[in-house]
């Protein structure tokens, strides 16, 4: 489903942040990408739904080159949910709107449609009773799920989440969690960059560890987190494992 | 001698009227002109095409950098010359509308920068057009955080009518000059003038400022 193949990408001519990246996700399968801030795991996400541009190799995601000149990539943004860190709603629509702005405009479904489809989206992430809400009225837990509803919303094959609760208070990240946890058993393609290892080991198929642009060591989170063969990925997992 | 004065002004009140009505229509006119234009601008001067923003950035500056009269000067006595015959109304509804549109422009312009980038970077995941951002997401939050400049820039474009007088429009200003020529009391005329103008605006900058109220508390 999406293919990283010996992929390279610059900020400007010096500054390296990712290096011979190759990485294949299967269809169902659920990959989590943790390492220390600045190894590039972000910039690595950022590069599939075409947010940032890659200099060297080759990126294949859900059939479309990434690579290639004139590629369509609204289309692919169609089929490709990205959840933000910062959540990024729309504050002067509600809850509600924030969920079937897009399927409306881009997907061109009616108003109805929409507005059938993102009720049970966002009744299914918990909010039902939020519907017309603005974000600001809504705390750092909910606006997430409301952001990941209006992901659902279009239907996406791929769903795709940078540091989903990394600016939240830790309250709220358990029931941002769940409703990810719920998403990756209904067979979900996603891709998860994030330091929540419980969540990893519970749900992920594999775990990537990056540390300075590159991949350090992957695997299935039973040998990754039983005995991880790098002294840096130990290093980490010391550090976010034990506190 | 100055109850005489006012009492003779009373009969001028038709006329003082017509010119405040001159001054309002002129100014709504070019409000309305120079706002579309002036919003175009903006989206241009925020926009990615580089060449095209420098080529409207070098007209606003123009026009920002040079005397409003003189610039009614060239609408309406430069421009018959290379063949654009205007009449005076519309000479003035040219160059008050084109100032009224730089100004916008830049507001504009500004409030589009400051609209957070990771709103365009999740319009852009979701698949919207490039236009579509625009229209349903980037533009409707610039202009709220613009609101209480624009209607300052309102306000201004008020005020800057009067200097569409000295082509001969007969506005609140210069029914002040014709009333003065009769009745010799500068102070008392001018005065009722600029009550005139402040009648007009008085409202917009009590709205400007109950907006500017309410961004500050929405930004809690």
């Amino acid at each position: 489903m999406i293919r990283f193949q010996g992929l390279n990408k610059w900020f400007g001519n010096a500054l390296h942040v990712l290096k011979d990246i190759d990485l294949d996700v299967a269809k169902g399968e659920v990959v989590v990408v943790c390492g220390p801030s600045g190894s590039g795991k972000s910039t690595l996400i950022r590069c599939v739904n075409g947010l940032e541009p890659f200099q060297k190799g080759s990126l294949t995601v859900d059939g479309v080159d990434l690579g290639a000149k004139g590629v369509a990539l609204r289309d692919l943004r169609m089929e490709v949910g990205f959840v933000f860190q910062q959540f990024n709603l729309y504050p002067h629509k509600t809850a509600l709107e924030n969920v079937t702005l897009a399927p409306i405009h881009v997907r061109g479904l009616s108003k109805t449609e929409a507005v059938e489809r993102g009720e049970a989206l966002l009744a299914k992430v918990g909010l039902a009773d939020r519907m017309n809400n603005y974000p600001s009225q809504l705390s750092g837990g909910q606006q997430q799920r409301v952001a990941i509803a209006r992901s659902l919303c279009m239907q996406p094959k791929i769903m795709l989440f940078d540091e989903p609760t990394s600016a939240l208070d830790p309250e709220m990240i358990t029931e941002v969690l769940d409703v990810m946890v719920s998403l990756a058993k209904e067979g979900m393609t996603m891709m998860v960059v994030t330091h929540e290892m419980g969540f990893a080991r519970k749900v992920a198929h594999r775990v990537v560890f990056m540390d300075q642009g590159a991949i350090v060591e992957s695997g299935e989170p039973a040998s990754f987190f039983g005995n991880p063969t790098h002294d840096r990925t130990r290093d980490f997992l010391s550090k976010v494992l034990h506190h | 001698m100055f109850w005489f004065q006012v009492e003779r002004l009373l009969n001028y009140w038709p006329l003082l009227l017509k010119g405040l009505g001159m001054t309002v229509s002129l100014s709504l006119i070019s409000l309305l002109i120079g706002g579309v234009i002036g919003l175009l601008f903006g989206i241009i001067r925020a926009g990615r095409i580089r060449w095209l923003s420098f080529v409207v950035g070098l007209y606003i500056d123009l026009f920002r950098g040079t005397p409003f009269l003189v610039q009614v000067f060239i609408c309406f006595f430069i421009l018959p010359s290379v063949g654009i015959e205007l009449s005076a109304f519309s000479a003035g509804v040219l160059a008050l509308s084109n100032l009224s549109a730089c100004f916008i422009g830049e507001i504009v312009a500004s409030g589009i920068k400051a609209v957070p980038r990771g709103q365009s970077e999740a319009a852009l995941s979701s698949g919207f057009r490039h236009w579509q951002q625009l229209r349903l997401i980037i533009l409707p939050q610039a202009l709220r955080i613009v609101r209480p400049s624009l209607v300052g820039q309102f306000i201004l474009l008020v005020k800057d009518s009067s200097v569409i007088s000295a082509i001969g429009i007969m506005d609140l200003t210069r029914s002040g000059w014709m009333i003065v020529q009769n009745i010799p009391n500068g102070l008392l005329i001018f005065g009722v003038v600029g009550v005139g103008y402040f009648i007009i605006c008085y409202p917009m900058i009590f709205l400007a400022r109950r907006m500017e109220r309410r961004n500050q508390s929405s930004l809690l």
